[in-house]
This record gives structure tokens, C-alpha cells and sequence, in this order.
């Protein structure tokens, strides 16, 4: 284990600093989104989304791979990004279905995503290090990684505010949302694609694997305590921020890999709170 | 001159697509201040009905008007709705009280527009009227049965609805509770001038408040005034066995 000083340190170098800003953008961002997946109960497609997001890197990786000399580093990113919106189309297209179920649709999905992805990176003659892409490589992030993540944070967020009663209306009774004369169809697809822009982003921080868990864990801790919709809108950020600034700091102290130590956090925090819950149940009997 | 209908259903029929025949060419007027009664058993196609004029499922022949427009989703402003699954949420659903209520105000509050003071101050309004108002900040989960139904009922109300449509409102609801919800229900149809449309197999209560009946198994039994409409003689034929009904207390 290293020391307090070399900590400190280490907190002062430009790439932990620039770990913690992105970490701090995506927390936000995906615990805003997180809220509208868990009480819509669709999970699940954050695995989904990120697995055609890692099928869609590998794509953009072998076009790379085929033609160097005309692909900046940021064309995989695109075709991935490209890919993703697609995918969250063809999920929510699927999930809408009744003939198949959801929890199907997105398992199609990400099987999909992830055999494209392995095959394409088996051909792929870039040198990729697909540990990054699977788990995540936030001290490696760069400036420009972070303006774009700014960039789509601002623009996620504008649009949900835009949104914002139809969403939630649509996020707590589909049917009556409907009843009202609501599209609902249309915010089914928004919330989706969204979430794809949202899982590309993302990759850089927690990789293909975990980056669910950021689009769950932080609605899903504040709902155990949180009696209005109002206060989980308050509480998810704070609770997904601690998570990924408490996960990281944990990852510097203890010189582990920063995704699974931010999902860890999370999952303790999830842990700390049930068993609060519990205790405050347990004391009002 | 005869006002228009609010609810024009001519020959309606509904087919699944895995062949079910869900209704079977329902024809049916609903007028200002009528309190339809939708009887039938279960699977009899009433919530399909109401989800036909809702928009929410299409027919397969006939023709339905809202407020005499085919355009079904122009006018659904005008409607509420109170489901018959509206009770059984998930306790964990993070919506207090006001906010469940101020959904139904959506509709009103026009697309990119937030909600404003005028909609509070209305679900203010709402809740005090169904004794709701310090039920306000309470979680929609922690709340029982009756409790939840006047929830519902006063959302659809926020809406200033012209047409209420109720499936199955006080299934699973205890007696007092079901007492004061007709209760309710009654003042809102004398008072105002909301047509109402209420599916339920409490037939005694709800032929009690009825100006008008309309029996269904699929195809249409019965419809017309509630004077007209004998429970002893049309009820057998609907649910296809012998039927007793009972009187009993409710408003």
C-alpha cells in the first residue's frame, strides 16, 4: 500500500486530475439516465448497449486496421457511436415487440455485439488492447475525451429537462402515459438512444463489463430511501458521484484497476444503504 | 339542437392477432352526464372497450368517435383514464401523492412547457377535495387500497376530464373504502357535467348509481337506461349461468 504523501502526489498528477473530471461528467450523466432505466425496469440494456458498443469499436478497429493512413484515432469511436444508436434502436424496437420478451431482446443484443466484437478483433491489425475496452483505462484519458464527454453531458441532460414530464410520465405508467395521448413510442427511443451515447462515453471510465452498473446502481440505492421522484433526482447523482470519486481515490490508495473499484464502491454503498434500510424497518415494527 | 355524443362506437369489433375475438360489433353512445355501466364477466372484452376508445387498442371493423372525431388522440386531453392495474405499483416507485396527481396535468401543461403554479394550485385543488391533502408527501406505495384509488381518481380529475373512464376501479378494495369511492364518483357525475364509464363487477352498487347499462360478453347483451335494465332477467344471459345479486349497502 503507498503512502499519504505519495497520494498526494499522485492526486496532483494531470492524469489522475483528468480521471476525476471524466469520472465526475459520466457519474452525473449516468445516474440522471439510471433513473428512467431502473423504474422503467430495463436494466438490462445497458449490458446490451455496451456489448453492441464493444462490437462496434471492433468494427471501426478493423476498418481502422484496413485503411491507417485516412483514420484518425476518433473514427472507431464514431463507427461505435454509429453502431450503438442503431443497436439502441434495434433493442427498444425489440423490447416494444410482443413478440419477444425484453429480457430476450437484449440478450440477442449482446451476444451479437460481443461475437462481432471478438471476431473483428481477432482480423483487427491495429494493436488494441482490448483489457482497456473491456475494463475501462480512465488514467489514460485525454483532454479532448473529457471536452467530448462535456459535450454530451450537456446536450443528454438539455434534452431530458426538455422532456422531462413526458419521461417521467412515461417512466412511471406506460399505459396511462398513453392515455393520455402521450407518444410514448417515441420517449421508449429516446431514453434508449440516449443511453447508447451515454454507454460509449463511458467505455473510456468502467469498460464494456461494468459500465451497467453505472447506468443502475445510483437510482437503484437512492429509490431504497427516497419518497418522491423529486428526491431521487436530487439524490442519484450525489449518490453515483460518491461512487465513482470515492471508487477511484480507492483505486490510487490501494493500486488496483479504477473500474472494478468504482463498481465495488458502488456495490457496497448499494449494501450500506439496504442494510440501513433494513435497520430503520426493523426499529419502526 | 342534440349535443354530439362523447363516445360514438359503431359496430366495433376486435380480433387479436392470435384470433381472439375480443369484441364482436359493439355499437354505443355515451352522452354528457351519463354514468355508463359496463357489466359483463371477466374476459367479457371490458377493458378492451375502454382501451378501444382510449386509442390504446385498434379495432378490426367499425368506428369510433370521441367528442365526434375519429382523430381519437386529438381529444384524449379530455379523458381520464383509471386503470385496472392502477393499484398495484410497485411499492418502491419513488412518486409522492402530488406528483402521481400532477402527471395528469401533462397533457395541459403543452410539450417543452414545465408545469407551472397554475397546475400546482389545481392538484392542490384536486387533493382537498378527495381528502388527499395531507396524504401529499406521502410515498404512492405506502398508501392502501382505497387510498390509492382516490389517488388515481383525483389524477384523472386533475386533467378537468369530459369523459372518465374507470376499469374495474375498486377491484380488491375493502368495502368502506369502495363505499366512499362511489360515493365520490357520484357527487363528481351530479355535480359536474363528466360522463362517466365504469367497468366492475359490483353490479348491485354500480346499477345503483348507473343512468345506464351496457352489458358485454364479447357481444353486446344489453345497453340501455338503467330503468329499462333488469340484472335477473339480462345477467344470466351475460355470464351464461345463473346470477344472484345481491343488495347491499353502497350508496
Amino acid at each position: 500500500m503507498i503512502t499519504l504523501e505519495s497520494i498526494w502526489t499522485l492526486l496532483q498528477a494531470g492524469f489522475i486530475q483528468r480521471a476525476f473530471i471524466i469520472s465526475i461528467i459520466i457519474a452525473i450523466l449516468c445516474s440522471v439516465l439510471s433513473i428512467f432505466i431502473v423504474l422503467k425496469r430495463v436494466s438490462l440494456i445497458g449490458d446490451g448497449l455496451a456489448h453492441t458498443a464493444f462490437g462496434g469499436l471492433a468494427l471501426g478497429y478493423f476498418i481502422q486496421g484496413i485503411f491507417v493512413a485516412f483514420f484518425s484515432q476518433y473514427v472507431p469511436w464514431l463507427i461505435a457511436g454509429v453502431i450503438v444508436v442503431l443497436g439502441s434502436i434495434g433493442i427498444t424496437k425489440a423490447m416494444r415487440s410482443t413478440k419477444i420478451s425484453g429480457d430476450a431482446a437484449v440478450a440477442v443484443f449482446l451476444q451479437l455485439g460481443l461475437a462481432i466484437g471478438i471476431t473483428l478483433l481477432s482480423l483487427t491489425r491495429v494493436g488494441i488492447r482490448i483489457e482497456s475496452l473491456l475494463f475501462g483505462s480512465i488514467l489514460l484519458v485525454s483532454f479532448e475525451q473529457i471536452l467530448v464527454a462535456l459535450v454530451i453531458a450537456v446536450i443528454t441532460i438539455s434534452i431530458i429537462l426538455l422532456f422531462f414530464k413526458e419521461l417521467v410520465y412515461v417512466t412511471f405508467d406506460e399505459t396511462q402515459a398513453r392515455a393520455s395521448g402521450i407518444r410514448t413510442w417515441f420517449y421508449d427511443y429516446l431514453i434508449s438512444v440516449l443511453a447508447g451515447i451515454v454507454v460509449i462515453v463511458s467505455i473510456p471510465i468502467v469498460g464494456v463489463l461494468l459500465i451497467s452498473a453505472l447506468l443502475v446502481l445510483p437510482a437503484l440505492t437512492s429509490i431504497q430511501f427516497t419518497k418522491s421522484f423529486r428526491q431521487t433526482v436530487i439524490l442519484s447523482p450525489i449518490v453515483g458521484l460518491a461512487t465513482v470519486v470515492l471508487g477511484v481515490l480507492f483505486s490510487v490508495v490501494f493500486d488496483v484497476a479504477p473500474g472494478g473499484m468504482i463498481v465495488l464502491t458502488g456495490l457496497a454503498i448499494f449494501a450500506v444503504v439496504l442494510l440501513a434500510k433494513r435497520i430503520q424497518e426493523s426499529a419502526k415494527k | 339542437m342534440q349535443p354530439k355524443p362523447l363516445v360514438e362506437l359503431q359496430d366495433v369489433s376486435v380480433r387479436y392477432a392470435n384470433g381472439v375475438l375480443a369484441l364482436d360489433r359493439i355499437t354505443l353512445d355515451v352522452n354528457q352526464k351519463d354514468l355508463l355501466a359496463l357489466l359483463g364477466p371477466n374476459g367479457a372484452g371490458k377493458s378492451t372497450l375502454l382501451k378501444v376508445i382510449l386509442g390504446l387498442v385498434k379495432p378490426t371493423s367499425g368506428i369510433i368517435k370521441l367528442f365526434g372525431s375519429t382523430d381519437l388522440a386529438k381529444n384524449l386531453k379530455s379523458v381520464g383514464y383509471v386503470p385496472q392495474s392502477a393499484q398495484a405499483r410497485d411499492t418502491n416507485l419513488p412518486f409522492s401523492v402530488f406528483e402521481t396527481v400532477l402527471l395528469g396535468r401533462t397533457r395541459h401543461a403543452g410539450l417543452l412547457h414545465r408545469m407551472g403554479t397554475h397546475d400546482r394550485k389545481k392538484v392542490e385543488e384536486v387533493l382537498k377535495m378527495f381528502g388527499l391533502y395531507e396524504l401529499k408527501d406521502r410515498k404512492i406505495g405506502q398508501l392502501s387500497g382505497g387510498q390509492t384509488q382516490r389517488v388515481f381518481l383525483a389524477k384523472a380529475m386533475v386533467s378537468e376530464p369530459k369523459l372518465l373512464l374507470l376499469d374495474e376501479p375498486t377491484s380488491g378494495v375493502d368495502p368502506a373504502s369502495k363505499h366512499d369511492f362511489y360515493g365520490i364518483l357520484e357527487r363528481l357525475n351530479k355535480e359536474s357535467d363528466i360522463a362517466v364509464i365504469l367497468s366492475s363487477h359490483d353490479i348491485s352498487a354500480i346499477t345503483k348509481l348507473a343512468t345506464r347499462v351496457l352489458c358485454i360478453n364479447r357481444s353486446q347483451f344489453f345497453c340501455g337506461l338503467n330503468e329499462d335494465f333488469s340484472a335477473t332477467a339480462e345477467l344470466p344471459k351475460v355470464y351464461d349461468h345463473p346470477v344472484e345479486v345481491l343488495e347491499h349497502d353502497h350508496p
